[in-house]
């Protein structure tokens, strides 16, 4: 695997979604490639702040309140 | 009261769907608005939900048709469908031109670590919806394969817009971390002529 290859799997790579085969093939190529290991780190580092980032908020309590009311209120409601 | 298994459990997919929400709508109120919809169908159709398979995955195909078909029209912002085409390995090949004789050993982890919460999340709601969507679900956790049968689209254009949309978010936390570098650089006193 040259490290255009790796360049092309490696988001596929990081989302787990590569054949274990593949996985293998990527893994070799990034312990012998410090470029590949170094863009392979930067990409991990930048998905898991955005995965970070976006997962801090909070749904606020009064719509969680809100929303079970309005399911008992549903379900209650005559047919 | 009895307890319900199947409310209990979409319940407890509240804060996912309320922070997807908010993405996609850009507005706390109407992040309300779309995810107290969503449950409301949810629970009128509950009878389609086969149990014991993927709850999280069939509200958040309520929550993106519901999006698709009452927001979308409604949206005020106009939204650009395309991306340009965005130079490959942006972070890895420009980073170091960010901070110029920065003694940082690593200008890359730092301009990621450095970049607020708030200007991430700005990256993602500025990108183009259909791109946004795809990325949303991908850091929620659903594979390749659940996206695109959630969004009716090959599995090719999930990985498409996955890619470019990350290259997208990129290039503008860099484009942040340089300007707030030439900011930096212009506010810093002059030596001593």
């Amino acid at each position: 695997m040259d490290c255009a290859d790796c360049l092309e799997r490696l988001y596929a790579y990081l989302d787990r979604e590569l054949r274990p085969a593949e996985v293998t093939e990527v893994r070799a190529h990034l312990d012998d490639c410090g470029g590949c290991e170094e863009n392979f780190v930067i990409e991990e580092r930048f998905l898991a702040r955005v995965r970070d980032c976006h997962t801090e908020d909070k749904a606020p309590s009064a719509l969680r309140t809100r929303i079970v009311t309005r399911l008992r209120m549903e379900r209650d409601a005559p047919r | 009261m009895a307890s319900d298994p199947f409310e209990t459990e979409a319940l407890s997919f509240l804060d996912a769907l309320y922070r997807t929400g908010l993405r996609m709508t850009r507005s706390e109120a109407e992040a309300e608005d779309l995810v107290q919809e969503t449950y409301i169908r949810a629970f009128r159709f509950r009878d389609q939900f086969t149990p014991g398979t993927n709850l999280k995955a069939w509200l958040f195909r309520i929550l993106t048709n519901t999006f698709i078909n009452q927001y979308r029209r409604k949206a005020t912002r106009p939204d650009t469908t395309e991306l340009d085409d965005v130079e490959e390995s942006i972070l890895y090949n420009r980073m170091r031109d960010v901070s110029p004789g920065s003694s940082s050993p690593d200008p890359e982890a730092e301009l990621i670590d450095n970049t607020l919460s708030s200007e991430v999340k700005d990256a993602l709601e500025a990108l183009p919806e259909k791109f946004r969507t795809t990325l949303l679900l991908d850091v929620e956790g659903f594979s390749y394969k659940e996206i695109a049968q959630m969004l009716d689209i090959p599995i090719g254009t999930v990985m498409s817009r996955l890619h470019r949309g990350r290259k997208f978010m990129q290039k503008r936390l860099y484009d942040l971390a340089r300007d707030r570098g030439i900011a930096a650089a212009r506010a810093m006193p002059r030596p001593a002529d």
